[in-house]
């Protein structure tokens, strides 16, 4: 029973770091625009398929598409982003609605691209097995794994060093004090965007080598995101990798115990406890309305 | 705008429960779209009455559809109640549910959004559960349908006609009553400043709870209605993210802040859906409902019956 209950934590941790891209994604933009990007998971999605189509077509490794994935969920995040600052009146609540109907758009566009058929990838190479003594998982698992720790460094570190990472900072806390020094806030909220596509990439790309994928994916995916940036708390980087690992390791310690069924009404559960206990978030400060 | 007349009125209702049988009646196919249509019209209905008077946008209306689905059935076919009184229970059944995610109504805008939005997943999941009582993903079957009164059966599909489109009627009565009381005027206060109206004694929570659980409650008759006009509930149809997103672009297409709106928005967005697009492309037809929301968002968030109605008018007073 241990090495089973050993063995959830460490696959909850290895699904959990992948979930970090997403929800850091999410969490940027809402950060810096103040709207929630309801097609961010539908993004994902989308890049999850380019890594489909090229293994399909040409029968190249998922992970050299990475480039293209990244590219599309950039493209993509572009898009949103010139939609969302077009709308004239209370852009709060309309870019709920508007980014909800971009997201039905990709979920029908990828029906139609790609049927409703699960997807996985074939790739021997990545769905191998890894052991450390009696803890078990895909390659592609690890190796994802120790590329979201990467990316979630360096966006730790662009936010905390670099210019833009800074401006980025600056007009999630105070919009128009930081425009008032001198910093472009559509520009920064276009770079922000810009980020959570990168981000985007990489966990489609993630998406697709450890599990499977379908077009009906994405509307869950949006809400697991959002559920981290939830637990994280608002502002906190920390937060969203600990609130990430945390649903990765409840999910799969749900599936151990219970049953696979279950494991998204672990993440819900766990999600509303904590809105209604604590709806700071496990790590945030205090919002000031 | 000047008033409708009492004959005008008349006129509607006449056409709408005397034409429209006469008229299309014998169309099966046509009749069952224009049921369908009516059934979206009216969770549209209850969508724009939390989003309007409420200030709220829910994302989760599929959970007390799905909900009012599954009570009417099974109190019908467990407990033997008879079918008008099973839907009756499917709306309170709904209402009961939404007070689950009534804690979540402190939080503003996007917050409460998604809050009610991963909450419709949890009763998907324990549908499909909940096996000795919902018999899971292999589904409720012959749910029993509408009887027959007074040699009238209310089963078929002229008979369903009526019975949906007296709820929708009722139900935009039970609206227009509430937006004009006291609790209208609180509302309309609370979308121009929560924390003024909440100064001068308004318990803008409570309000605010009062409309998510009558909004719950029509959309779980809805779901009800629909459960014994079918015949059939699984929870992925039960639950299904198109209750949302129908009623959602319906009421943005025909204007989610008056009452007429999220009908005609309803009638015209599901009817063409179903009998245009669905035929141009088969699969993955509600792309254009994607595009059609954003386009909307846009370029008229208002929706397009306030813009036609000022149009006519206009036409009406350079004639007069």
């Amino acid at each position: 029973m241990t090495e089973l209950i050993l063995q959830a934590l460490y696959s909850g941790i290895l699904a959990g770091s992948s979930y970090a891209l997403i929800a850091l994604g999410l969490a940027l933009v809402f950060g810096t625009m103040r709207i929630i990007n309801l097609a961010h998971g539908e993004m994902v999605l989308v890049a999850a398929y380019m890594a489909y189509t090229l293994e399909n077509a040409y029968q190249w490794n998922p992970l050299l598409a990475i480039p293209l994935a990244v590219i599309v969920a950039c493209m993509l995040s572009v898009v949103v982003n010139f939609l969302v600052s077009r709308i004239r009146h209370d852009r709060e609540l309309n870019s709920l609605i508007l980014t909800f109907g971009f997201g039905i758009m990709l979920t029908n566009i990828s029906l139609m691209l790609w049927k409703a058929d699960i997807r996985s990838t074939r790739s021997a190479w990545l769905q191998d097995a890894i052991s450390f003594g009696s803890l078990y998982s895909m390659k592609s698992e690890l190796l994802f794994f120790a590329v979201s720790l990467v990316l979630v460094g360096l966006v730790a570190w662009w936010l905390r060093a670099s210019w833009y990472g800074r401006a980025v900072r600056a007009v999630s806390s105070h919009r128009e004090a930081a425009r008032l020094m001198g910093i472009n806030p559509q520009r920064t909220e276009l770079v922000s965007f810009l980020v959570a596509g990168l981000l985007a990439g990489f966990a489609g790309v993630a998406l697709y080598c450890n599990s499977v994928i379908q077009p009906s994916l994405g509307g869950a995916l949006t809400v697991k995101a959002f559920i981290i940036t939830v637990l994280a708390g608002m502002g906190s980087i920390v937060g969203v990798l600990v609130g990430a690992l945390l649903i990765g390791i409840a999910e799969a310690l749900t599936t151990t115990l219970a049953s696979s069924a279950l494991q998204d009404l672990t993440g819900m559960v766990l999600f509303l406890l904590v809105l209604f206990v604590m709806p700071n978030g496990l790590f945030g400060t205090k919002r000031h309305d | 705008m000047t008033r409708p007349s009492r004959f005008a009125w008349v006129l509607l209702l006449a056409g709408l429960y005397v034409g429209v049988p006469q008229v299309f009646g014998g169309d099966l196919y046509l009749m069952s779209n224009i049921v369908a249509a009516l059934t979206i019209g009216g969770i549209a209905l209850s969508w724009s009455l939390l989003g309007n008077l409420g200030g709220m946008v829910s994302f989760g209306h599929a959970a007390f559809v799905g909900v009012g689905a599954y009570v009417s059935a099974l109190a019908v076919m467990k407990l033997g109640a008879p079918v008008f009184a099973g839907m009756i229970l499917g709306g309170i059944g709904a209402a009961l549910a939404s007070i689950l995610i009534a804690p979540a109504l402190r939080l503003r805008g996007p917050y409460f959004a998604l809050s009610i939005l991963a909450y419709a997943h949890i009763f998907k999941i324990i549908a499909t559960e909940w096996k000795s009582l919902t018999n899971g993903s292999g589904g409720l079957s012959s749910i029993p349908r509408f009887p027959e009164w007074a040699g009238f059966d209310f089963g078929s599909k002229t008979g369903s006609y009526f019975i949906v489109l007296t709820l929708v009627l009722l139900f935009a009565g039970i609206y227009h009553l509430v937006r004009r009381s006291d609790y209208g005027l609180a509302l309309r206060a609370m979308h121009d400043s929560e924390a003024a109206t909440r100064v001068v004694g308004v318990n803008s929570l409570l309000l605010k709870a009062l409309m998510l659980l009558l909004s719950a409650f029509m959309a779980g008759v809805m779901g009800a209605f629909n459960a014994h006009y079918i015949n059939f509930l699984e929870p992925d149809y039960a639950f299904s993210t198109l209750w949302t997103t129908l009623p959602i672009v319906a009421a943005i297409f025909g204007g989610y802040r008056t009452i007429a709106g999220p009908l005609v928005g309803a009638m015209g967005v599901y009817l063409v859906d179903q009998l245009v697009f669905k035929s141009l492309i088969p699969s993955g037809h509600q792309v254009i409902l994607g595009a059609l929301l954003i386009g909307m968002i846009l370029w008229s968030p208002g929706g397009l019956l306030p813009p036609l109605i000022r149009l006519f008018n206009r036409r009406a007073h350079a004639q007069a």
